[in-house]
């Protein structure tokens, strides 16, 4: 019985993701089924778009990138209890901002490079700090603030590359800033890969945070604030500090996101480019799928990327739409959502408990 | 061309409609203390099934009750995520609009085959109903005449909605689950039923402002064809602080900006900042809403996990 009990211990927090994940792909077998495709079969075209070779590889982890980056600063202000919605307009508008600082920044190659990233991170941290510094001095929701900033933000910057800062030099007129010269491109991790240094620092930004909330005070005060703010600011932490501090940095990462994807990926800001795929709203997922943990993050991150790259090899080889990774994507959002197995797993308990069968 | 004329009025009361009926439905989730942020994707699902009722059934009356169906299975998901297994609200109402949005976009390659857009020239559109004698009244006419049913049936059920929350003892007892649900339950009410009665009147509200977005003026279906509105509604729902009156109200005010912003598009400013209007006009809305009607919300926003 202890044995038992030590095991069903630790498993349990796997068993809710597991269990969520299984119950995604069976909905997505449904609706493989609905569109009569083999569903082994598609399952294993899946498989390969995301990993069938190594350029496959480094295409996810490549689309992880900005997912993870936002998925950590989401996963900061959630840890604090900060509803911050507010990524995509955050993202966007730190990556038109960097995109500009690269083109307009005299100097070599490094130097441009370095004043995008200040300039991606520090004009969305500010952006995201509005929001903050409404909700703290005017009790303006931040739920809402931060998702009606969003498209403020998105239509600000689709109006800077579309009349003022647009390219003139092709024949087309697309809303999109001017090709970065490429001394100011973030180098590529192997040659002819998508892949860049964007995704490294994703990495070490996964692990620095998880010492940060394991070993440091802050991390300490940004918990408690999260499980329970009377608890905190009777512990002495400053609610209102925390939650300023929390929105810049949630929000400077999601402009560091955007800015990696401009200097490593497009070389330029492209109207709809970013907001298309739905960076920000998938980092939210990780982020949430992942329990706000940095480095389980970064795991959802690559299972979500892995999920949408392979549905493009899915949509290159076989009849069956792209849009089934979304699907399994918004099911496991809500299984998790719900903590429905745990639930469910409980009641079973539960009622085992009561009546002596079931 | 003018900026202002009763084209404009008339477009106005055709834009109000769809931000209208999910409002109320917005409403009436709020008055049970649950914050439903899945308006835009249960719109959603209502303009897809609207189409394809009306696709399958040729019926335009049998598309509009297939829309409010779906919306309303998929407001039952929603409600027995949130209230049965007690799930986070907002999380469950952004997980829905993901779904909607995968499932409407998976649904228009797996039934028409198309992507992007469905458009069927066979299709009829709701019809316009003319009202006899105010359709001669010059300016009145112009203005409030010739829209589709769902534009005033939208106006009725907002009225209708303020008799059943403030007139009946059903009513009274939706109100006290939303004030206190664990007084209402230590009276005797079935407070989980009460919530499950207003998420499912919702899922049908929204159902029908989905039919009238992509049957009403245009008979197709677009990938994403709400753009928003569900969130609109949903802080018009707030400006409205949840009464069905104040509802009309400020839904009007954000269906102005909304034929505003498509007016002013014809003169030469960018477009961004006339689509941006209403945002900017709602985030200031917020400085004067504080702490009213939305204050029951407060608590439960802080808690995300």
């Amino acid at each position: 019985m202890k044995a038992q009990q030590r095991i069903q211990r630790l498993l349990s927090p796997l068993l809710q993701p597991f269990i969520a994940i299984f119950i995604g792909l069976l909905t997505g077998a449904i609706a493989i089924s609905i569109v009569g495709a083999p569903i082994l079969e598609t399952y294993k075209e899946l498989w390969m778009g995301a990993f069938g070779n190594f350029y496959f590889m480094t295409s996810t982890f490549a689309r992880a990138t900005p997912i993870l980056i936002i998925g950590l600063g989401v996963s900061l202000a959630f840890r604090a209890g900060v509803f911050n919605l507010g990524a995509e307009g955050q993202m966007v508008l730190g990556a038109v901002s960097a995109a500009l600082a690269a083109l307009y920044v005299p100097g070599p190659g490094i130097v441009k490079i370095l004043s995008a990233l200040i300039a991606g991170i520090t004009v969305a941290g500010l952006w995201s700090l509005l929001a903050g510094w409404m909700e703290t001095k005017f009790k303006v929701q931040l739920l809402i603030s931060t998702l009606l900033l969003n498209y403020v933000a998105v239509l600000f910057a689709s109006f800077l590359v579309s009349e003022p800062f647009q390219d003139r030099s092709g024949s087309a007129a697309l809303a999109q800033t001017p090709m970065l010269e490429q001394a100011a491109w973030l180098p590529k991790l192997f040659a002819g890969m998508s892949l860049h240094w964007g995704f490294i620092i994703g990495v070490i930004l996964a692990i620095v945070m998880y010492f940060i909330f394991k070993l440091t005070s802050v991390g300490y005060e940004v918990k408690m604030l999260g499980l329970n703010p009377y608890f905190a600011s009777y512990g002495g932490v400053n609610k209102t500090k925390v939650l300023l501090a929390s929105m810049f940095i949630s929000g400077g990462l999601a402009g560091l996101a955007g800015t990696v994807e401009v200097l490593g990926t497009q070389y330029r800001f492209v109207d709809g480019a970013l907001t298309g795929p739905g960076f920000a709203w998938t980092g939210m997922m990780a982020t949430l799928l992942a329990n706000s943990h940095p480095l389980g993050t970064a795991v959802t991150a690559i299972f979500l990327a892995a999920l949408e790259t392979g549905a493009m090899g899915l949509e290159r080889n076989t009849d069956v739409p792209l849009e089934i990774a979304s699907v399994i994507k918004s099911v496991l959002i809500l299984l998790i959502s719900a903590k429905i197995s745990f639930n469910w797993w409980k009641r079973m308990k539960k009622g085992r408990d009561k009546n002596g069968m079931v | 061309m003018e900026w202002f004329d009763a084209a404009l009025l008339s477009s106005t009361i055709r834009m109000v409609a769809p931000i209208l009926l999910a409002a109320l439905g917005g409403a009436i989730c709020a008055r049970v203390g649950i914050f439903n942020v899945g308006l835009e994707g249960l719109i959603l699902i209502g303009a897809f099934s609207a189409i394809v009722g009306n696709y399958f059934t040729g019926s335009v009356f049998l598309a509009v009750c297939f829309a409010a169906g779906v919306s309303m299975i998929f407001s039952l998901l929603f409600g027995y995520l949130s209230i049965h297994l007690q799930a986070n609200a907002i999380v469950v109402g952004l997980g829905i609009n993901f779904l909607a949005l995968g499932l409407t976009t998976f649904g228009l390659r797996a039934i028409f085959d198309v992507k992007g857009a469905f458009y069927d020239k066979d299709m009829t559109g709701l019809p316009k109903i003319d009202i006899p004698l105010v359709k001669d009244i010059p300016f009145l006419g112009e203005v409030l005449s010739g829209h589709s049913a769902l534009v005033y049936l939208s106006f009725i059920l907002a009225i209708l909605l303020f008799f059943f929350l403030y007139r009946t003892v059903m009513g009274f007892r939706v109100l006290a689950v939303g004030m206190n649900k664990v007084a209402a339950n230590s009276i005797g009410l079935k407070t989980n039923s009460l919530q499950y009665l207003a998420v499912l009147m919702c899922g049908i509200l929204c159902g029908m402002a989905g039919a009238q977005l992509s049957l009403g003026q245009v008979t197709m279906f677009t990938e994403g064809m709400t753009a928003g509105r569900g969130f609109i509604a949903l802080v018009a729902t707030m400006l409205g602080q949840s009464h069905p009156i104040g509802i009309i109200g400020s839904s009007f005010l954000f269906g102005l900006m909304d034929a505003l912003s498509v007016r002013l598009q014809g003169f030469s400013m960018p477009t961004q900042f006339t689509a941006m209007l209403p945002y900017v006009i709602t985030i200031i809305a917020m400085f004067f809403l504080k702490d009213r009607g939305a204050a029951s919300q407060m608590s439960e926003q802080q808690s995300s996990r």
